[in-house]
């Protein structure tokens, strides 16, 4: 069987339809153009209402005028993501020998991984049901191919760093916004759902920072290589910025629950840092190019 | 029956034509009965799915592209979304024109809770001539503003086969959904 597969050798049936990244940035609409507001006082109200709700500008909360299809986008990414992770795990299982040295992974990780395919598969079940149950049909909404692409790296603990430290770790923090979100909007079944898949994340997180530790005790050079590439997909998943402490932020750090999947105070704060990083350069993104479609350097939409 | 006017008529930013939209406008339009101009504004700069009746004579609807898209292919035009947006709208507009709905406020003063149950009522009629509708959407939309319970269930399955509504029907509608909210 062939080894390390890449995202066009995943099966998926016609329901589905994977945009990668390079399209989503190069939308045009991205840049909030002149048109991207209104006339008027409300409709300016109206469209950040909107985007709060589904562009992840502002926190997810039940009262956004969007927010049942913001959810509803939202669940339906997390559905695909857990293919994604049962993808990914299973091929870490597979595309390494036993051993000791670099290229290879001790027997223990691949049973960790073999776990994780076995929630992995509970979750895809779940979410499937949970998809029913928002009224979305399975590939309604888009499929990102960007967690097994941080699955496809040679080294295994490099995976180990992108998907599990950082995407999982991000699963966690969605999963927390989602069951609080949940709650807020009476919704059992979301509530109920999210609160069990994120005990398993937490469980996912930790085994990531636990190999990370054990297989760079001796290799300081390695342990930052793979730290840097968590950096790497920790700023470039932080929805622009829309994942981090901040308050009104869509998604939240959660921080109670990263502590327990082994991250230290200080890598929670640098995540934090990250996300703040990658929101001033995608706010500075828009600046620049809303100047260069207007010929003006105001940002604020015009009341 | 009245024109239909749609701008920009050639988009730039997203892959929607502007006849297509028109000609799903007319054949809404002739459903819900009204025989008025309508000229309809897409804001194709921005993916948001807002939409709004921007005025009732002339018969003004404003949306953003995102209303209209298709969620799994972004930029093109959805069929059922832009049924869906248009759909609602214009049933609502239809609506104001009857005696029954005189004591309704005007949209942009309408709740959460107000604009879903009237949606969910002119949704229904709009499936019921014919449109494809994403019902299972609807009802996730309508239990997340009118409760998870019992009695939004059955008020939801009653507004969606309702025709000859008022909008004392739809507040009592509404009153109810919202005792049994606050009770669970």
């Amino acid at each position: 069987m062939k080894r390390h597969l890449t995202v066009e050798d995943l099966a998926r049936d016609n329901r589905f339809v994977r945009v990668n990244m390079e399209d989503r940035m190069n939308d045009p609409r991205n840049v909030g153009g002149p048109g991207a507001y209104g006339r008027d006082a409300a409709e300016k109200a109206d469209d950040e209402g909107g985007r709060r709700g589904r562009m992840g500008l502002g926190r997810m909360t039940p009262d956004a005028p969007n927010a049942p299809d913001a959810a509803r986008s939202l669940m339906h990414g997390i559905f695909v993501g857990e293919i994604q992770a049962l993808e990914g795990a299973g091929r870490t299982c597979y595309d390494f020998d036993l051993g000791e040295n670099a290229d290879q992974v001790p027997y223990a990780l691949k049973l960790d991984m073999a776990r994780q395919c076995w929630d992995e598969a509970r979750h895809c079940e779940i979410s499937v049901k949970l998809t029913e149950w928002m009224g979305t049909e399975i590939g309604e909404f888009t499929e990102s191919p960007f967690l097994f692409q941080a699955a496809c790296n040679p080294d295994a603990l490099l995976r180990l760093a992108g998907v599990n430290r950082a995407l999982e770790g991000l699963a966690i923090d969605v999963f927390n916004t989602m069951r609080t979100f949940g709650d807020k909007a009476g919704d059992p079944v979301l509530e109920f759902c999210e609160d069990w898949m994120l005990a398993d994340e937490v469980t996912h997180v930790k085994m990531g920072s636990d190999w990370l530790r054990k297989l760079t005790v001796n290799d300081p050079e390695r342990r930052a290589r793979a730290l840097e590439f968590q950096s790497v997909v920790d700023k470039l998943f932080s929805l622009g910025g829309g994942r981090s402490d901040d308050e009104d932020s869509p998604i939240r750090l959660a921080r109670r629950f990263r502590q327990m999947a082994g991250f230290t105070d200080d890598e929670i704060d640098e995540i934090a840092g990250l996300s703040r990083e990658a929101r001033e350069e995608a706010e500075a993104r828009v600046a620049a190019r809303r100047m260069a479609a207007t010929g003006s350097g105001n940002t604020t939409p015009a009341d | 029956m009245g024109n239909v006017t749609v701008t920009p008529e050639q988009f730039t930013l997203v892959f929607f034509e502007a006849d297509r939209i028109r000609e799903r406008a007319a054949e809404i339009a002739a459903e819900v009965g009204l025989v008025a101009d309508i000229h309809i504004e897409v804001d194709e700069s921005s993916p948001v799915g807002r939409v709004r009746v921007r005025s009732v004579e002339p018969i003004e609807i404003w949306a953003q592209g995102g209303a209209f898209e298709e969620p799994k292919r972004p930029r093109h035009l959805s069929e059922r979304n832009l049924v869906e947006a248009l759909g609602r709208l214009l049933f609502r507009v239809k609506d104001r024109q009857d005696p029954g709905f005189a004591e309704a406020p005007p949209d942009e003063e309408l709740s959460l809770q107000q604009q879903n149950i009237w949606d969910t009522y002119a949704l229904g009629r709009l499936a019921r001539a014919g449109f494809e509708v994403a019902k299972p959407r609807w009802l996730y939309h309508f239990r997340t503003r009118q409760g998870f319970t019992d009695v939004s269930d059955a008020a939801f399955a009653r507004l969606w086969a309702a025709d000859g509504l008022t909008w004392a029907d739809l507040e009592a509608i509404r009153a109810e959904t919202e005792q049994a909210r606050t009770a669970a």
